[in-house]
């Protein structure tokens, strides 16, 4: 079942989630997410990853939400068809999958927040919308990877 | 199974390993190396073949590991390949002077344009990640099912599935910015330019016709007018067609540009 993403914002911190139900194996949704190069192809909101989404690994992300920022990321956990963990010292962007029946329950949060928080909250831009836009771009092109004929 | 039975049955589908292999490596030298180091892979472990797939699936197994073994260490090419070649062959001479010559005396020295379609996609198919080119290359052309290349490069179903998908998109987008043949805003036309070097007294458009991807560029979408690119690819054995010597004395040339090429960008 697909929500729509929820943002629970406390005083020093904010945590955006969404869930959808994607009717791919989770082996499909997992190259989705871990192909970094082929983001940009299937997904409106990143304008381009470099790097290597791997255990370890460092990527620099650039997305439609701030497109004049470089996000300089680190991939924190690495399990695959299971959890994926990137982020920095402000927060993380956690993407949880569990294989159900045929398909996938797909999860994606991100929490953001620290001490200095309340100074820069107003000036950070709400995620949900984009938060929306990612599940609905993977879900389609994972559930057409899924169904193709080939 | 024993190495007798091996003996009588590998030559049966040998012929459509080397083409896989040249179609892989862009090399007649790799192909030929790579065949023999898997019959006699094959050979050392065939009391390990349980029969869980074809003996067909299981060599090529053996092949496309050999062959990632040997890919890794090298670069892929880049999309552009075509149009860097053309480059460095209208400086090269002797590459034409060489290819004139092949095309005169050589009775595989035919220049066929859908053998261009078909050598076209063998060098920009190495712009693929190795593992795209793979599947491509074993589902679309060598007809292999999803379980089978699944079984052959040891990957699940889903994620041969991702790199098929992935691939092609890929290779219908590389093709619609520069084919012609299947988009009329693309831009290359060096197979019918060749035609005009090789057969000058034959009209490329009339050669055009005879090919159906290009007589039905107009009807059919994306997703069909790439299914009959590798409709000829299917059909055409690089090593033994009416025009195999000139496509890989081309493909030669290819490779040894490409090689330099990318030294250079270090």
């Amino acid at each position: 079942m697909e929500q729509k993403a929820k943002t629970i914002g406390k005083t020093f911190s904010r945590e955006t989630s969404v869930h959808a139900s994607i009717a791919a194996d989770p082996a499909i949704v997992w190259a989705l997410l871990t192909h970094a190069a082929d983001y940009p192809r299937w997904n409106s909101t990143v304008t381009s990853i470099q790097g290597e989404i791997k255990a370890g690994g460092a990527i620099e992300l650039k997305s439609t939400l701030d497109a004049k920022r470089t996000f300089k990321l680190k991939v924190k956990e690495f399990v695959p068809e299971k959890r994926l963990v990137w982020g920095d010292a402000m927060g993380s962007r956690v993407y949880s999958l569990e294989k159900s029946g045929g398909g996938t329950q797909f999860s994606m949060s991100e929490r953001i927040g620290g001490p200095l928080f309340p100074l820069f909250a107003g000036m950070i831009p709400s995620f949900d919308e984009s938060f929306d836009k990612f599940t609905a771009d993977l879900k389609k092109e994972a559930e057409t990877i899924q169904k193709s004929k080939k | 199974m024993s190495t007798d039975e091996l003996s009588i049955q590998f030559p049966t589908f040998q012929r459509e390993l080397k083409s896989f292999l040249l179609r892989l490596t862009a090399s007649v030298q790799d192909a030929e190396d790579i065949v023999q180091e898997t019959y006699l892979k094959a050979q050392s472990k065939i009391d390990s073949f349980r029969g869980d797939s074809s003996l067909k699936t299981w060599v090529f197994s053996i092949a496309s590991n050999l062959a990632k073994d040997l890919l890794r260490s090298q670069k892929r090419w880049p999309e552009t390949v075509t149009d860097i070649c053309r480059e460095e062959t209208l400086q090269n001479k002797g590459f034409l002077q060489e290819a004139m010559h092949i095309r005169q005396t050589s009775p595989q020295g035919n220049f066929e344009i859908r053998e261009h379609i078909a050598f076209c996609f063998t060098c920009i198919a190495k712009s693929l990640p190795l593992e795209g080119h793979l599947v491509i290359l074993l589902k679309e052309v060598y007809d292999f099912k999803v379980k089978e290349i699944a079984q052959i490069l040891q990957l699940s179903e889903a994620m041969v599935k991702y790199h098929l998908h992935v691939s092609r998109k890929k290779m219908m987008d590389i093709f619609d910015q520069r084919c012609s043949l299947i988009n009329k805003q693309g831009i290359c036309h060096q197979c019918t330019e060749l035609n005009g070097i090789f057969n000058p007294k034959q009209e490329a458009q009339e050669e055009l016709v005879k090919i159906e991807m290009a007589r039905e560029a107009d009807r059919r979408n994306r997703d069909d007018l790439f299914d009959l690119r590798m409709n000829i690819l299917q059909e055409l054995d690089p090593f033994e067609s009416g025009a195999a010597k000139l496509q890989l004395h081309h493909l030669e040339h290819n490779r040894q540009v490409m090689e330099k090429y990318l030294q250079n960008i270090d």
